[in-house]
């Protein structure tokens, strides 16, 4: 494994237990992450995103759920195998995760100061004074206005946006390496999203983390990631990077769900082009192809087997067996489409 | 829009004046007085012409659905009138006088999950208005209307007897549509009728309510706070900031030409899934949050986040002063940067 990849997600298996039977929430998810770089995870609700940034963090509930397989490399450790000691020297420092709804993330009951404090001088051994002046250094740098009089103050006397902000700085204290951002704006007013995207990217390029964002926007992706991953009833569909994705998408899904989303600078009123049916119940797949019973390109191959996965250009692929792509297109130049082949 | 030559000047459905409305604040529980007042909707007027699509558009606590409440008077509005066909609703005191005008405004409301009752049937459900109103005169009537509802809405009829928590959210949505138009009603305010519904869905509900205005002749008020689809569904565009309205206009002159410094930030904080377009836009990034509606900021509301009032100093006084009032023909617009008789270059 080359230095340039931080995370490398091989086949990770999520499952959960229900009366319905097991869910395979994640169903051999697999993505690379590069340092420095921000991948995209698009997926609507039950596509098993979410599951996934939870099981990079070892965050899985068991039960009822259960990591089943797979392997989590970040740096050369497996998260999945780490000790419980070594994981929550991991957490907070070099691995951190902002939800979509702040006010549940937040203690109610302690103030933001030390709950920001709690975090460096834990990870990072530092006493309380020089704590509470990195604290609160970040707190400014985040946008919080008249830091000083805030840091003191308990999370219900924030706004939403301002909420976020007390995460992402929480978030971000430790320089971690790896930031991962599960809907970070859903809650959010545009234009308050607008001020969060604005600094996440601004603060991405100052301390150098990696980011994972989860979303259902894909507005917010086309603007934020440079690769993006689609996934559907808790499996990849398409990956690729933001502009092949976008342009030429081969999963008839990624271009389903494209068309399917109004946009702001579209010039007259045109009909949606939706994907019909139904989003998937997770306990009762069909055999074959998740996405069969929407699809208008499906033969019967795809109501048999699971699409094994095809590229289409340097790190571009889909698990489809009518892509509306032709295959391999362009040759695999990069390293990094190379090396998912070996795999 | 062609006009015919015996000028037949269409009349609006509905006519919407100075509507306010305040929702007082206590405090004390012996001596309850009133100490402030959240003042949700702060004099807004508009018109609906019938037939069209009225969007509204603005951020939470911006009032766009109190608007709508208000506007079927499930809220009683504080003052101002609205009057409905010729009719002022307003000035109908009695829950009994505004009876016979309830069928022919309906609601559509955002959470799909909270506005079926789970212990009735689908059938029931749809059926309740029809019940209410004596609208079927006979068993047989009834059923039969609720199966037609269920087909218009793209629901499998057999499925009358089952329960809300058996269905996803879109079909929910489907079932509080198909329960909105039983009344065979002309006016809807669809309050964020997509808001909680996934992508591959929201397409399919807009594509319904488009299918269905064009075949029942509906006239909706659109409200929502994703400009998109705002402006997909929409004829015209009315934006809220506030408790009041700050631009409203013509679909597509409200997004090629912004006025207003807020319509401007709002529409470019929406991102466009298109990464190459992503790339050159230019943000207007807004700086903090919205104001409180209890002590909403002098003047242009809006002020105190303004883009263009630091870029203009010559108005700069008069916007912390003056409530800009709502000014212009078909595209109108509150703001003093265009409330002087030589315009002032627009703001970048």
């Amino acid at each position: 494994m080359s230095d340039d990849i931080l995370l490398s997600v091989e086949d990770l298996q999520v499952h959960f237990k229900t009366d319905g039977g097991i869910v395979r929430a994640v169903d051999g998810v697999s993505f690379q992450l590069r340092r420095g770089e921000t991948l995209g995870i698009v997926g609507e609700s039950g596509s098993g995103k979410s599951v996934t940034c939870n099981a990079i963090m070892r965050l899985i509930p068991t039960p009822p759920g259960r990591i089943a397989g797979g392997r989590v490399m970040f740096e050369g450790r497996d998260l999945l195998k780490v000790s419980q000691k070594q994981l929550l020297a991991l957490r907070g420092n070099e691995i951190s995760m902002i939800f979509q709804d702040p006010m549940s993330s937040l203690n109610p009951f302690l103030k933001v100061s030390r709950q920001l404090t709690e975090v460096l001088e834990l990870h990072q051994k530092m006493s309380g004074t020089r704590a509470r002046k990195v604290a609160l250094d970040m707190l400014e740098m985040v946008g919080i206005p008249d830091p000083s009089r805030r840091f003191d103050q308990y999370p219900h006397q924030f706004s939403g946006g301002m909420r976020q902000r007390v995460m992402i700085a929480m978030a971000l204290l430790c320089k971690p390496k790896l930031l991962i951002a599960d809907e970070p704006t859903t809650a959010l007013d545009v234009t308050i999203q607008a001020q969060i995207l604005e600094l996440i990217r601004d603060l991405k390029e100052k301390v150098g983390t990696s980011v994972i964002l989860v979303t259902h926007d894909l507005g917010v992706v086309a603007g934020m990631a440079r690769e993006i991953l689609v996934m559907y009833a808790g499996k990849v569909a398409e990956y690729a990077a933001a502009r092949p994705l976008f342009k030429t998408p081969a999963h008839p899904y990624t271009d389903g769900l494209l068309k399917s989303v109004p946009r702001v600078d579209e010039t007259e009123h045109t009909r949606l082009q939706s994907i019909r049916g139904l989003p998937p119940i997770v306990t009762k797949l069909p055999p074959g192809c998740p996405f069969r019973p929407r699809c208008d390109y499906a033969t019967d191959v795809c109501g048999e087997t699971y699409p094994e996965r095809r590229g289409f250009g340097a790190a571009h692929y889909a698990h489809c067996h009518n892509p509306l792509q032709r295959e391999g297109d362009q040759p695999p130049a990069a390293a990094h489409a190379a090396e998912e082949a070996v795999e | 829009m062609s006009t015919a030559p015996p000028a037949v000047v269409p009349k609006p459905l509905l006519v919407v004046d100075n509507l306010q409305m305040h929702f007082p604040i206590y405090k004390g529980a012996l001596l309850r007085r009133e100490v402030a007042r959240v003042r949700a909707v702060d004099g807004v007027s508009f018109e609906v012409m019938p037939g069209e699509t009225l969007g509204l558009v603005g951020e939470s606590g911006c009032g766009k659905s109190t608007t709508g409440r208000a506007l079927l008077q499930l809220h009683r509005p504080t003052a101002g009138t609205v009057t409905f066909d010729g009719t002022e609703l307003t000035a109908l005191k009695t829950d009994k006088a505004l009876f016979p005008f309830r069928r022919h405004m309906q609601m559509i409301f955002q959470d799909p999950y909270a506005c079926l009752n789970p212990r009735m049937t689908v059938g029931d459900i749809i059926a309740e208005p029809l019940v209410t109103h004596r609208l079927c005169a006979t068993k047989a009537e009834k059923q039969g209307r609720v199966q037609e509802l269920m087909v218009k809405c793209g629901l499998n009829p057999q499925y009358v007897r089952r329960y809300p928590h058996e269905f996803s959210g879109g079909q929910r949505q489907r079932i509080g549509i198909a329960r909105a138009l039983a009344t065979n009603p002309r006016f809807i305010v669809c309050d964020e009728p997509i808001s909680a519904l996934d992508v591959s869905i929201q397409a399919q509900i807009m594509n319904l309510l488009q299918d269905l205005q064009k075949d029942m002749g509906l006239t909706y008020l659109f409200i929502a706070h994703d400009l998109a689809a705002v402006r997909h569904i929409s004829d015209r565009i009315a934006v809220m900031y506030l408790g009041k309205i700050v631009e409203i206009a013509d679909f597509a002159s409200l997004y090629a030409d912004p006025r207003h410094p807020y319509t401007q930030a709002l529409i470019s904080a929406v991102p466009i899934p298109d990464p190459d377009v992503e790339s050159t836009r230019n943000r207007v990034v807004l700086e903090g949050d919205v104001p409180s509606p209890i002590n909403p900021p002098t003047g242009c509301r809006f002020h105190t986040r303004c883009p263009a009032r630091q870029q203009h100093p010559e108005i700069a006084d008069r916007c912390v002063r003056e409530d800009p009032a709502l000014r212009g023909d078909a595209h109108r617009v509150a703001c003093h940067l265009y409330d002087i008789r030589e315009p002032v270059a627009a703001p970048a």
